[in-house]
């Protein structure tokens, strides 16, 4: 009795209010957002490489160069030409005249040189300092730490290969030729600091100063949402329709969807659990979009039973990937390493990936079987690994009939016994670009060394040809030299490919989001009904 | 009673080092690189992870690394998070959501607990004290994880009566269906217990006499059966209380309230030694702080046990 009495009387208490009118806001062009993750503690695209500190970040600052969402092809936003030298090693790059930062200060080749000596300094321990190592001179600002040390600033500030020519020029000389530097420059990591920041980064964390279409529109304290109104001082390319913004942090994914269900949430992106039965969730509310990535079963290559390819080509072939893929939901088979919207992707890549039982069954057999069981790592933190892992085991043991058994881990660990190559058996892994070239997945996977090297793989052969592209100033000639390299890497096959996921989100009847197939959703430039 | 009151607080330093410490061990000895869970698959440039470690004493041995936490804690210096958050100003704005929550939480389980508890007490076997009977069985097996979802989907998103997640419509408003959930699921033990003390109040020959005695049923009630009746029900509720002081992970999750619970659930998975110690003394603090409470409050009730 005193349940159902009190929970009547609460409920005519708060009866009136519904909870709708927190949401979408008065603006007619104002979107609300929502980020499913932990609040942000600061805005700076130089110390930020997680997708939600590059999300805010990308309406508050703009690159140099970006993917035009309709061409693909390459787009100058600050800059007005970027050009290599003969060897593509020495890039000449020009700012267009006329941009300024929000506080009023123009926007300079200083900005850029002084925020990436900045970002270079290991002492300052910003996480996209890692771009710069393919800069000359950078060795000199990051030498070696000793165990348990705290890097000190050293004495050298400026990276020797970064020279300003002018206000609006400056030039970048690298370690050795790179003929992709130019698309890496779209990457937003990059952005320029105005002075004042570059100053005393900290004392801004809360109040960035960008040179994007939107700027902070109030006061942005710990724990608030981030409020951001459209900035006039925007002069490049790719204006968004919107005039306001508000990214709303809702760390629980399940949450943020049932947010947006409730009609408070403009935009919201479709957590794993949801994914089959998003469409009846919100009928016409929804888009999908081939998502920039790719996954892959990883083969460790310290481990002497699977050295022989044949094995690996047999695994391969004894999974069923179009199986495999409508249990991940929202996903295609793959059969090739690089992710399907790049310049250069062949589809049929892979000439070990058609699901065969009786070739897998021979490779093995020639090969001379397999000793022992074959272990399957799976991330414990994540909601489907088990799932996963249970399914490729499965086609293993009964295409193959080789032993099969899993282990649980979280997912840190799993990539430090891997590191350590100390993980026995098989693992998931999946990689999305920083840039926009299929050298962005042949090199930091398959290189000796690798920076995202996650088999530990290394042939000579393959580091060759990833060089010649390297050093090829013809995009076509590099692309094929890249692909060369991808046939390697699969002839070898340190890497399964097993599937490209889709990425859903849902949409409020007020916009349309902008939908690519170079550079997938994006609720930023959403237009307005 | 001051005494009592210092000689407790004095025994409470004991549990406190071990507590704190067996909690650091705990975390400590979690598999995997907290940075690594920070970074994701990216790599991290030698010299950023060089810094981070030598700026959160991840080199030291663990009981350094104890020694250190616990030293910041005691002199207030907390830090800085992992993510780079303002750990003083974290519970700045954390500590009110999880208090406010527990409080309306505990308003609304006292409610229904005590007022069913009494109720069916007094009229046992009666078909009422059967039904709810019989409810508080169902809701003791009802799982949270799935309630706090099924609540916030029927209730905030297909009714609209509550706001769906946030702290956006302030107190009480965002807070009263997560905390009329907790309230709810917790109601059922605390009105058995009520029942079954209540029953065994009534019996005794201490009520007997009473009655005999001449007293009125008035004064029988209040004065004799409910103090009496109260003893393990004070007992049960100051350890739930303090239960829930140190967050409620799920809850605060589910109903994105950016409370103790988020910042504990979201230390845990970094590895965050530090921030779960620190969370964990909080907790331990009013865990030591309502018993005493409840202990005084034993001797109000009981003559018995009065303290001296």
């Amino acid at each position: 009795m005193g349940v159902a009495l009190g929970l009547s009387l609460v409920l005519a208490s708060c009866g009136g209010k519904s909870g709708g009118d927190s949401g979408s806001g008065d603006g007619a062009k104002s979107v609300t957002i929502a980020i499913a993750a932990e609040p942000l503690e600061y805005i700076n695209p130089l110390n930020e490489n997680g997708s939600p500190g590059i999300q805010v970040a990308m309406a508050m600052f703009a690159p140099l160069v970006t993917t035009d969402p309709n061409s693909g092809k390459l787009l100058n936003v600050m800059a007005d030409s970027v050009t290599p030298d003969k060897t593509s090693q020495t890039w000449t790059i020009k700012l267009h005249p006329g941009n300024t930062f929000q506080n009023g200060q123009p926007l300079t080749a200083k900005d850029y040189v002084d925020s990436w000596n900045l970002t270079a300094q290991g002492s300052q321990a910003w996480k996209n300092n890692g771009f710069f190592s393919k800069i000359e001179g950078y060795e000199a600002l990051n030498p070696e730490t000793p165990e348990g040390a705290t890097p000190k600033p050293t004495s050298v500030k400026a990276l020797s290969g970064l020279k300003q020519v002018d206000d609006l020029t400056f030039t970048v000389k690298l370690k050795v030729p790179f003929s992709q530097f130019g698309l890496t420059l779209q990457y937003l990591g990059l952005a320029p600091l105005p002075e004042e920041i570059r100053k005393d980064p900290d004392a801004y964390k809360r109040k960035p100063i960008g040179n994007g279409p939107f700027k902070l529109a109030a006061d942005w304290n710990a724990g608030d949402d981030i409020k951001l109104a459209k900035w006039d001082g925007y002069k490049g390319p790719l204006v968004p329709e919107a005039s306001a913004i508000t990214y709303r942090f809702i760390p629980n994914a399940d949450t943020a969807y049932n947010e947006f269900l409730a009609g408070n949430l403009d935009f919201v992106d479709v957590p794993s659990t949801k994914v089959k039965t998003f469409k009846d969730d919100a009928p016409d509310k929804w888009v999908t979009s081939a998502s920039s990535g790719a996954n892959y079963l990883t083969i460790p290559a310290w481990d002497e039973r699977y050295k022989n390819p044949k094995i690996r080509h047999a695994i391969s072939m004894a999974i069923d990937r179009k199986a495999f893929a409508d249990l991940v939901g929202l996903s295609v088979p793959a059969k090739a390493l690089v992710s399907p919207d790049m310049d250069g992707y062949r589809a049929d890549a892979c000439k070990y990936c058609d699901f065969d039982v009786t070739k897998a069954k021979q490779l093995l057999a020639e090969a001379g079987g397999f000793s022992g069981p074959v272990n399957i790592n799976y991330s414990t933190t994540s909601a489907s690994g088990q799932v996963n892992a249970e399914a490729i085991g499965n086609m293993l043991r009964q295409n193959l009939g080789v032993e099969v058994k899993y282990t649980g881990k979280t997912g840190s660990e799993i990539t430090e016994l891997a590191d350590k190559r100390k993980l026995d058996g098989l693992r998931f892994s999946g990689w999305g670009h920083d840039y926009p070239s299929i050298e962005d997945y042949l090199t930091p996977m398959f290189k000796s060394n690798g920076d995202a090297n996650f088999a530990h793989y290394a042939n000579p052969a393959l580091d060759a040809v990833l060089a010649k592209g390297d050093a090829e100033p013809d995009p076509e000639k590099a692309i094929k030299l890249y692909q060369q390299a991808e046939d390697i890497a699969l002839a070898d096959m340190p890497l399964i490919p097993t599937f490209t996921k889709s990425n859903a989100s849902l949409h409020s009847d007020k916009i349309e989001p902008r939908v690519s197939k170079f550079v997938g959703v994006s609720a930023l430039w959403a237009t307005f009904k | 009673m001051i005494r009592y009151i210092l000689r407790r607080v004095v025994a409470a330093i004991p549990i406190g080092v071990i507590v704190t410490l067996g909690v650091y061990a705990l975390v400590f000895a979690m598999p995997g690189d907290p940075l690594r869970e920070l970074a994701g698959d990216k790599p991290i440039p030698a010299a950023v992870l060089a810094a981070k470690r030598a700026q959160f004493h991840l080199d030291d041995p663990f009981i350094v690394q104890y020694l250190l936490s616990m030293k910041d804690i005691l002199t207030g210096n907390f830090g800085t998070t992992f993510a780079g958050a303002d750990i003083a100003d974290q519970l700045r704005l954390r500590i009110p959501v999880t208090l406010k929550l527990t409080l309306l939480a505990n308003v609304f389980q006292w409610t229904f607990g005590l007022l069913f508890g009494i109720y069916a007490g007094f009229k046992r076997n009666g078909w009422i004290d059967r039904s709810l009977l019989l409810a508080t069985l169902v809701l003791l097996a009802v799982p949270g994880l799935v309630a706090f979802f099924a609540a916030q989907f029927v209730f905030g998103v297909q009714l609209k009566w509550f706001p769906v997640s946030g702290v956006l419509d302030g107190f009480p408003t965002s807070y009263l269906l997560p905390s009329l959930v907790i309230g709810l699921l917790g109601f059922a033990g605390l009105a058995r217990l009520m029942r079954t003390s209540i029953v065994e109040t009534v019996n005794a020959d201490f009520v007997k006499t009473a009655r005999a005695k001449g007293l009125g049923e008035q004064r029988v009630l209040w004065r004799h059966i409910l103090p009496n009746a109260m003893l393990p029900v004070v007992t049960f509720l100051g350890l739930d209380l303090a239960g829930m002081f140190g967050g409620a992970i799920i809850t605060e999750s589910i109903f994105n309230l950016p409370g103790l619970g988020q910042f504990m659930f979201q230390a845990i998975k970094l590895k965050e030694g530090g921030v779960v110690v620190l969370l964990s003394t909080l907790a331990f603090l009013s865990f030591i702080l309502i018993n005493l409470l409840v202990d005084l409050l034993y001797g109000i009730l009981d003559p018995r046990v009065r303290h001296v």
